[in-house]
């Protein structure tokens, strides 16, 4: 099924084509650091930072069970408790992740789809000082906002 | 056939190892599909979930919308639709990535079908939750 004569098949390096073999299964084979490369730890970090997102999702989902209850549980809430300034600095690390996730993820895309398949350090480069710029710009307008 | 993955293998930087599911020609189910619906939904989540941070955090007096400001929102026309698309979307996304991780663990195919349909009701209950709160708010007097 694979055409083991085109020029970038697995055949071409061998040493980035490992035989399936060799690839581990289950959380040791995703949490294990040996070998890994820039792209190994972008997986591990893109995995951490879904999940993370993903029970993000529910909390804030049974939070905004809260809207429905009425006006008067909703803006105590806000008052007592989301305009504190540790939940400032749970925002930034939310915003963190979902930079680190949603920019990765883009980048995942763009390669996964065969493009800028050979500039794949530059793209990592670019898309991490995008990342740190609009994390930066958030944290100010955080802080801006003030608890 | 060589597809984007034997080249992202290939090419320098690219991960040394890849999950099984992007591996298509080595397995003999729905070669690539989860990967691909996770990439397209994931595009479609950067878009609204950039509208849903600016509209309900950064553009607003405060930082954060009161009960009367999150009506407001919501109860316009052109939002609620894409309000609701977000939440379609976005749990859409975010359990395929989960349905993917917990293939990694490595199920039978019987485990595996069982583990979708269990991740189908789980999406379907969150829209019903979703939606049921955006009605009341929506209709509330
Ligand atoms: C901000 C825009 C987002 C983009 C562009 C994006 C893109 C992607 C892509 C392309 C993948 C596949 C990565 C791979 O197979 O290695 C992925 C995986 C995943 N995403 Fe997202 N995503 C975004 C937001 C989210 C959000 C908001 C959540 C949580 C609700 C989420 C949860 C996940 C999970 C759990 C995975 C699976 C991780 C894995 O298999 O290792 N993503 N995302
Ligand atoms: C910290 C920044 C955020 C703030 C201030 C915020 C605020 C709100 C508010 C006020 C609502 C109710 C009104 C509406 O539908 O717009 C809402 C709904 C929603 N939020 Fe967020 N949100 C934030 C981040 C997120 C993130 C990161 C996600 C995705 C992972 C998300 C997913 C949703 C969804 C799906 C709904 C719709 C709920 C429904 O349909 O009942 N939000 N958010």
């Amino acid at each position: 099924m694979t055409d083991r004569t085109a020029p970038t098949g697995r055949t071409a390096l061998p040493d980035a084509t490992a035989p399936s073999r060799a690839r581990r299964r289950g959380v040791a084979g995703w949490v294990d650091v040996r070998g890994r490369r820039l792209g190994g730890w972008a997986f591990i970090l893109n995995r951490v930072t879904g999940l993370g997102v993903l029970f993000y999702l529910y909390l804030h989902l049974l939070v905004l069970s809260q809207l429905a209850i009425g006006p008067g549980a909703w803006d105590s809430l806000l008052k007592n408790w989301f305009l504190n300034p540790v939940f400032l600095v749970l925002d930034v690390v939310l915003l963190a992740g979902l930079l680190i996730h949603g920019l990765n993820g883009i980048r995942v895309s763009l390669v996964g789809f065969g493009l800028v398949v050979s500039r794949q350090k530059a793209l990592l480069g670019a898309f991490g000082t995008i990342g740190a710029i609009v994390l930066l710009i958030g944290t100010l307008m955080f802080i801006s906002h003030g608890g | 056939m060589t597809g984007p993955v034997d080249e992202l293998r290939a090419a320098p930087g690219g991960a040394r190892e890849l999950p099984e599911r992007w591996a298509p020609e080595e397995r003999d189910t729905l070669p690539g599909v989860g990967w691909a619906w996770q990439a397209i939904t994931g595009a479609l989540v950067l878009v609204l979930l950039t509208l849903h941070m600016i509209a309900n955090h950064f553009v607003v007096q405060g930082g954060l919308r009161d009960y009367q400001q999150v009506i407001a929102y919501i109860t316009n026309p052109i939002i609620l639709p894409l309000e609701t698309l977000f939440l379609v979307v976005v749990s859409w996304h975010g359990l395929l990535g989960l349905r993917a991780v917990v293939f990694d663990f490595g199920l039978s195919a019987r485990a595996e079908r069982i583990v979708t349909r269990v991740f189908v009701v789980v999406w379907l209950a969150t829209i019903a939750y979703g939606v049921t709160l955006l009605a009341i708010l929506v209709t509330r007097p």
